[in-house]
């Protein structure tokens, strides 16, 4: 945004130059963004209503509120946790959802061995193994940095460790859906398998995006 | 009062500057400055992050509310926000009462409330 005299508007300036330096979930950088830069152009308006050159106060602002690359570290470990929590969500909802589908697919046809193939049972079994530790991970480090973290303070690599744990789920998702695909290929009773294979694919996209976009948060905390 | 020194007691200024009532940013940012009688020399950009995270961990709940075109985010203590301050209350008298009887050995030392 530029101000009348075609100089850009320092505030926005500002604003454009954190929202730059920062990564994490859209609503709450945006947020965060909008607080700063709402709170900076109070104060630049309150000098200026004391008499101060705009110029001035927007100066003496900046230099009170510190420069974005002062603020920026404190605003991503913020936003960091915050993508976090995301990401431990994603995972402590589709791995427990695909486990019980999983479940349903097996147990559809009891005593019918040609609904699964045997080594995709077994492969089933180790992958639902995977992603329900990571579920139950993803819960813990949900607790962790809720309101358990008036007590314990959260460790600094911890969205590091979401960001793997939430890694790992989504490739045991993504060898799901392979493992699916042909056992659909193979079996006569194929639709069923083939559902369940869509759903763990859809479940590795939305979750390796999640897990992508939190290790990109604690390499940018680190 | 350098930077370093406030850091670890931010949480505690920013839930004492609610207990009366809600203030949304600026207005906390003020209400510590003049509490303070200017001597807390802090980034006042670093504020945000923190009300934010305060609120993750329950102790603030927050509204935005419409000024004119604008918009901003009112702050308010929650019941857990309140017993956090009288913690830090008591954890600050205690730390206070056992630096200044090393400091000041002839003064009687002051009872922690």
């Amino acid at each position: 945004m530029n101000t009348a005299g075609g100089r850009a508007d320092p505030v926005e300036e500002y604003a454009a130059t954190l929202a730059g330096a920062l990564y994490g979930p859209a609503r709450d950088k945006a947020r965060l963004v909008e607080e700063v830069r709402d709170g900076l152009a109070e104060t630049v308006t309150a000098y200026a209503d004391e008499g101060m050159p705009r110029d001035e106060a927007a100066r003496q602002a900046v230099l009170e509120f510190g420069s974005p690359a002062e603020i920026a570290p404190s605003c991503q470990r913020e936003l960091a946790v915050a993508q976090a929590r995301h990401t431990a969500r994603a995972v402590g909802l589709a791995a427990p959802f695909l486990i019980a589908c999983w479940y349903l697919l097996w147990s559809a046809n009891p005593g019918q061995d040609w609904l699964l193939p045997r080594a995709a049972q077994q492969l089933a079994v180790h992958l639902a193994g995977v992603a329900g530790a990571a579920a139950l991970l993803a819960a813990a480090m949900t607790a962790a940095t809720g309101t358990l973290a008036r007590r314990i303070p959260t460790p600094h690599r911890l969205p590091l460790a979401v960001a793997w744990a939430g890694t790992t789920a989504s490739v045991a998702m993504a060898v799901a859906a392979l493992a699916l695909t042909v056992a659909a290929l193979l079996a006569t009773n194929w639709p069923l398998i083939a559902l369940a294979g869509s759903l763990a694919a859809v479940s590795h996209a939305v979750v390796a995006a999640s897990a992508r976009a939190c290790r990109q948060c604690a390499r940018s905390t680190a | 009062m350098r930077v370093d020194a406030v850091r670890g007691h931010l949480d505690g200024l920013l839930l004492a500057v609610l207990e009366p009532g809600p203030l949304h940013g600026y207005a906390i940012i003020a209400a510590v400055q003049q509490r303070s009688g200017g001597a807390l020399d802090l980034r006042t950009g670093t504020i945000y992050p923190a009300l934010n995270r305060l609120e993750r961990l329950g102790l603030l709940s927050s509204t935005w509310e419409s000024v004119g075109e604008r918009r901003r985010r009112c702050y308010a203590l929650t019941e857990a926000g309140r017993g956090s301050l009288a913690g830090e209350r008591t954890a600050w008298d205690e730390f206070t009462t056992a630096i200044g009887s090393v400091l000041n050995p002839a003064a009687p030392p002051r009872p922690a409330t």
